[in-house]
């Protein structure tokens, strides 16, 4: 039992903080499908650039700012470029697992993975008797997750600029209409993203670990993407849903272990999608019937000169 | 006073722009608009639909970029498509389609547009509702603000509306065709406001559709026809009404030929289309039909008045099989339809002219070629060969185009490439093919120029005389009057009122605002 | 006409640069840029069995491919492909697998009968959902992808394991050899064949038949063409099921063919750079097959990179993600911009 909550929050810390980072995407109406690529170009360069200095803090904010790079990036190419946001996404992921595994040998001149001693402290590790297992392993980064959606449900339902980012999602002419530049929100919420991404890296790499392995993302990445679906685009619903991933997870590796022939693991693993499959049908469901009582939004279809 | 027309006005114009010009791919929005707008008045701004008038307002508010030209506010330079600069000069804008996210509720939308808000940038909910208590006020009270926008009264919106742009201290308020929603009163509380408005020394600029509007409301008025200003602004008082609507409208042009039309309907009266105590659900736009009877005979014009948004879309959409028959039945050429799919229909004889053309009649980025042939896409041939030579489909298509005077450079340009009055020819030359018996017309000739209108008119009274049925629904009841061999009117979803030629204009006009119940 | 010529240069345009950006990379890192080239070039082209292995990886991308280009015709952005893929590959081995002494042709003609069946099923899911509710279906793709995913790892892990199977990732069984319609190079007469007829009978659908130009009104337009009696939900499930048919028969191609046997998370990016093929192919069935032999060529040379020069295969991969990010650029918008981003088109 203590194991499974012991897997649930290191298994959970990093799709909850790439999809705070797919809230912020989601709430500027941009479905970003290059976390993944974000979050493993976040974990390679923490690791590169710790091994390299010395500084976990130093690396961390390298990788926050490699990742911020590559979503201006990305917002050049959807945006003023007018590119396919999805298209561009799964181009995204594919450079950032491409080009870390390319840097891999570019670089340190190996295949596989890169090691390093230098790894985010981990506040509790001196408990390791009884339910101290469960706080024991943790990073200083998952101790800090909470605040970070925290501070993201502040900033999306609490602040003028998270009004500003809804807007920009919802209807763009009202954001408009406002004086906002929804090209520019959406550069804000993908910067944002960026360096959740790297923070989601980091934490695998060398929060939970001591290592950058190529593709250790693991399509991790998309799972955060569908847990900000599951969440219904909420910070804190999202950051649940990446907790009930998490879950997932970790009742697979025990399963595993325990329960393996009544009930196969990947069954289990499949109940979150399935979930996610049917909250999207109702959401659907419940937003156009919402649109429905609309009147006078949808008259929108056509230009009137 | 004065009106400041020429050059060097006396006082500072509100609103001055010069040589304004846009255009949207070939389309030519406005062509060399200048106009300027004294202080303290307020301004009507009318045309037809497609005249340019909510392109004028879109620049003017800095949501449109122009292609050349420039405006001025209180005498000040704005750069061009800056909407927050052109806030921050003083201007606020209300628009046509509404302007505050569904999912807000007020207070977050007041708090989304205000433009010079006090407080922190973070906040707490009770917060915000204190913050706009005050504003909150005109439209309902405190309460109103923990409301969702989507679940407010379509007045209530409006109102918020006007509040969101006062509420930055605007010195010039634009407001496009803010009536098209409001009932008769809460007109007349708008106008009302206006005037207040105007007294506390906003210049205001109107646009609006209806000339007994203009009349209530405006003090000055100009007039948009074809993207360019073709009067104005003069004085309301100088201005004859019969100069207003002939400058709306537009010089008559040359009478072009009629078209011959093919209707598969012969010899003896009979009846085409015959609806009996139809009834269907209610969409969140109009109500649905309550208990319709109506037929359309051979050789005949039958006309549906009514105030826009009292059930013409749901007869339409019931007669063209889109909309369910809750209650009642429907025969289309002597076969029972009640819920028939509209394939079965359309190839019984039915063919409409949908109320949107550009939406819901024609395909904007498909070609022309594939638009016109729509109609020979549906039904099925089993025994035909599958394959099909998209020459022999082209060729038809533009042989039937021509035929009905559609100008086009090629079969394969998209139909978004056509002007107004050349994609309701395309529709008609798909819908009139032969095999038609019955026509349901939806506001046919809404926004089309004069030519364009006589053609359409032109069109809809051969098809009478050629023998099929043609079921006229429109707002305009000089053409209702002008076409129709019976007129009903239509109110809250029933038909209210029947009336036969000679049309008194004063009945038809009670009953379309029920004032009959 | 002018319009697809337009189309087909910035295409071209756009991948040449995506190569030179990639080259740039390369260079900066200390590889000659040439490498890009004649790595690319040998391991697609000239090394011994290296165009075989193009034309191989190919074929699934083609056929996956046409099925996003058939949705996409109608409307409908499938990016499920790789889920019914998978979907297709685990029906035919479990039909292989479950009848090993049956017939060669009858099995392995109810193998693809099964497989585009499983396709087809975990399409027309997501498509109900879409036409039926309006749900949206790039969600419901992506997530029957991960359930899919799950499903060949069920398979391979749990009922068609191979109990003496080594290395780390589950497998299945071998199918027997007879089961099988080409050696392990994955190209045979017959598989050409299939291909090459299923990519004219799609070209037919898409271009000469009364379906196919309804596809295109849909697509243009649900609006318009349900106020022209088209039956739009018909032809969305069609056209869903069409599409996940496809992706199914791939699957049953790939096990026939060069796989045998199914290994847990095989080809794990076919699905989404199907949809690359199809937008650099700009959605025309001709395009998708030049393009299908472009990506498929890449990832040939991604395999014999190591084989024919000292560039890291991931220098492909990264290639591969920059054409991706790029393809889609509208040259056009770096013009001024009238309109702001096409969700607010509409507004406008």
């Amino acid at each position: 039992m203590e194991q499974i909550l012991a897997t649930t929050f290191r298994s959970a810390a990093p799709l909850v903080l790439v999809a705070t980072a797919g809230v912020f995407a989601f709430r500027a109406g941009i479905f970003h499908l290059g976390l993944e690529g974000l979050m493993i170009t976040g974990a390679f360069t923490t690791v590169a650039v710790a091994e390299t200095t010395g500084s976990v803090t130093l690396g961390i904010l390298a990788a926050i700012g490699v990742c911020m790079a590559l979503s201006a990036l990305y917002w050049w190419v959807i945006g003023p470029l007018g590119a396919n946001v999805i298209i561009a996404g799964l181009g995204l992921t594919s450079i950032g697992l491409g080009g870390t595994a390319f840097a891999l040998g570019a670089i340190y001149d190996r295949r596989g993975s890169l090691f390093t001693d230098v790894v985010l402290p981990r506040p509790l590790s001196g408990i390791t008797s009884g339910p101290g297992v469960i706080v024991s392993e943790h990073s200083i980064l998952v101790w800090l997750t909470p605040l970070i959606v925290l501070a993201a449900w502040i900033v999306l339902r609490r602040s003028r600029f998270g009004l500003r980012l809804a807007a920009v999602g919802e209807y763009p002419f009202a954001a408009r209409t406002a004086g906002v530049s929804p090209s520019i929100m959406r550069l804000q919420a993908l910067l944002i993203a960026g360096a959740l991404c790297a923070l989601g890296g980091a934490e695998l790499s060398v929060g939970a670990l001591h290592n950058f392995t190529e593709n250790m993302t693991n399509g991790r990445g998309f799972i955060a993407f569908v847990a900000v679906i599951f969440g219904a685009w909420h910070p804190i619903g999202a950051a649940l849903a990446g907790l009930f991933f998490g879950l997932a997870d970790a009742i697979g590796i025990q399963s595993q272990i325990n329960i393996t022939e009544r009930v196969p693991r990947e069954f289990v693993l499949m109940i979150p999608f399935v979930l996610t499959v049917v909250a999207v049908w109702l959401g659907g469901l419940w937003r156009r019937r919402s649109l429905e009582a609309e009147a006078g939004y949808a008259e929108l279809k056509e230009p009137d000169f | 006073m004065t009106v400041p027309s020429g050059p060097a006005p006396a006082a500072v114009p509100a609103v001055r722009c010069r040589s304004l010009g846009v255009s949207f791919g070939a389309v030519r929005a406005l062509h060399d608009v200048s106009l300027d707008l004294a202080p303290g008045r307020i301004h009507a701004l009318v045309g037809q639909n497609g005249a340019g008038k909510t392109t004028l307002v879109k620049v003017l508010g800095g949501l449109q970029a122009p292609d050349s030209g420039e405006v001025h506010i209180a005498g000040r330079k704005l750069p061009s498509g800056d909407a927050r600069a052109a806030r921050a000069a003083g201007l606020a804008m209300v628009h046509q389609h509404f302007s505050l996210p569904p999912s807000f509720t007020v207070a977050e939308a007041l708090e989304l547009t205000a433009f010079r808000p006090g407080g922190r940038s973070v906040y707490r909910r009770a917060e915000l509702r204190r913050r706009w208590r005050t504003a909150a006020a005109e439209i309902g009270g405190e309460a109103v603000l923990s409301t969702r926008i989507r679940d407010l009264p379509v007045e209530t919106r409006q109102s918020l509306e006007i509040v969101r742009a006062l509420a930055t201290d605007a010195r010039v308020v634009i407001l496009d065709e803010p009536t098209a929603l409001l009932t008769p009163t809460a007109i007349d509380t708008l106008f009302e406001r206006l005037r207040r408005l105007r007294d506390d020394g906003v210049t205001v600029l109107v646009v609006l559709h209806k000339l007994r509007e203009v009349a209530a409301a405006a003090d000055t008025v100009s007039v948009l026809r074809d993207g360019e200003l073709v009067l104005g602004p003069s004085e309301m008082s100088e201005l004859s009404q019969g100069q207003l609507s002939d400058a709306i409208v537009g010089p008559a042009s040359g009478a072009d030929r009629a078209v011959g039309v093919e209707a598969a309907a012969n010899g003896e009266r009979q009846t085409l289309l015959e609806l009996v105590r139809v009834s269907s659900r209610e969409s969140a736009f109009e109500p649905g039909l309550r208990r319709i009877d109506l037929s359309v005979d051979t050789s005949e014009i039958v006309g549906i008045a009514g105030v826009e948004g009292n059930g013409q879309r749901s007869l339409v959409s019931v007669i063209a099989g889109l909309d369910a028959v809750v209650e009642g039945s429907m025969v289309l050429g002597g076969t029972e339809m009640t819920s028939a799919p509209s394939a079965r229909r359309r190839l019984r004889g039915l063919r409409l002219v949908p109320f949107d053309r550009n939406s819901e009649g024609i395909s904007r980025r498909a070609p022309v070629w594939l638009n016109q042939s729509a109609l020979r896409l549906i039904g099925r041939h089993p025994r035909r060969f599958p394959l099909i030579s998209l020459r022999q489909y082209k060729r038809q298509a533009a042989e039937a185009m021509d035929h009905w005077q559609v100008r086009y450079d090629s079969v394969t340009q998209p139909a978004e490439s056509l002007s107004g009055g050349n994609v309701q020819r395309l529709i008609l030359s798909r819908e009139m093919a032969p095999g038609l018996e019955v026509l349901v017309a939806a506001q046919p000739t809404r926004g089309l120029d004069f030519a364009a209108t006589n053609f359409v008119r032109r069109s809809l009274r051969g098809l009478r005389d050629a023998g099929a049925g043609v079921l006229l629904v429109s707002s305009d009841l000089d053409e209702l009057f002008e076409l129709s061999d019976r007129l009903l009117v239509m109110y809250g979803g029933s038909i209210v009122a029947r009336f036969e030629a000679p049309y008194d204009r004063r009945a038809v006009g009670d009953a379309m605002t029920g004032a009959l119940r | 006409m002018t319009g697809g010529l337009q189309r087909l240069a910035s295409t071209v345009v756009l991948v040449g640069f995506s190569f030179l950006l990639t080259a740039l990379i390369l260079w900066i890192s200390g590889y000659g840029v040439g490498d890009v080239f004649s790595g690319t070039i040998q391991g697609a082209i000239t090394a011994t069995g290296a165009a075989t292995s193009t034309v191989r990886w190919a074929i699934p991308l083609l056929l996956i491919g046409l099925g996003v280009v058939i949705g996409f015709r109608a409307g409908f952005f499938n990016i499920g492909g790789q889920g019914q893929f998978y979907m297709g590959a685990c029906a035919a081995l479990v039909v292989a697998l479950g009848w090993r002494e049956g017939p060669a042709t009858l099995v392995i003609l109810c193998g693809t009968a099964a497989a585009i069946i499983a396709g087809l099923s975990w399409s027309l899911l997501p498509g109900y959902l879409r036409v039926r509710f309006g749900t949206d279906e790039v969600l419901t793709t992506l997530m029957m992808n991960f359930i899919g995913a799950l499903v060949l790892q069920y398979l391979t892990a749990g009922p068609m394991r191979n109990p003496s199977g080594t290395g780390q990732t589950a497998a299945s069984e071998r199918i027997p050899e007879a089961f099988r319609i080409t050696d392990s190079s994955g190209v045979s007469a017959t598989v050409l064949l299939l291909v090459g007829a299923v990519a004219v009978l799609v070209w037919l659908l898409l271009e000469r038949t009364r379906f196919g130009l309804t596809m295109t009104l849909v697509g243009r337009n649900p609006t318009m063409a349900r106020w022209q009696g088209i039956d739009v939900r018909r032809v969305g499930l069609v056209t869903f099921g069409l599409s996940g048919a496809l992706a199914g028969l791939a699957g049953a191609v790939e096990l026939h063919g060069p796989g045998a046997r199914l290994v847990t998370g095989f080809s794990p990016e076919v699905g989404f750079t199907a949809v690359v093929v199809a937008l650099v192919g700009l959605l025309s069935v001709w395009g998708t097959v030049v393009a299908a032999i472009f990506f498929g060529g890449l990832q040939s040379a991604i395999l014999f990179l190591p084989i024919v020069t000292d560039l890291p295969p991931p220098a492909l991969v990264l290639l591969h993600g920059m054409v991706a990010f790029l393809v889609t650029v509208k040259l056009r918008a770096v013009r001024r911009r009238r309109t702001g981003s096409a969700s607010e088109a509409v507004t406008s």
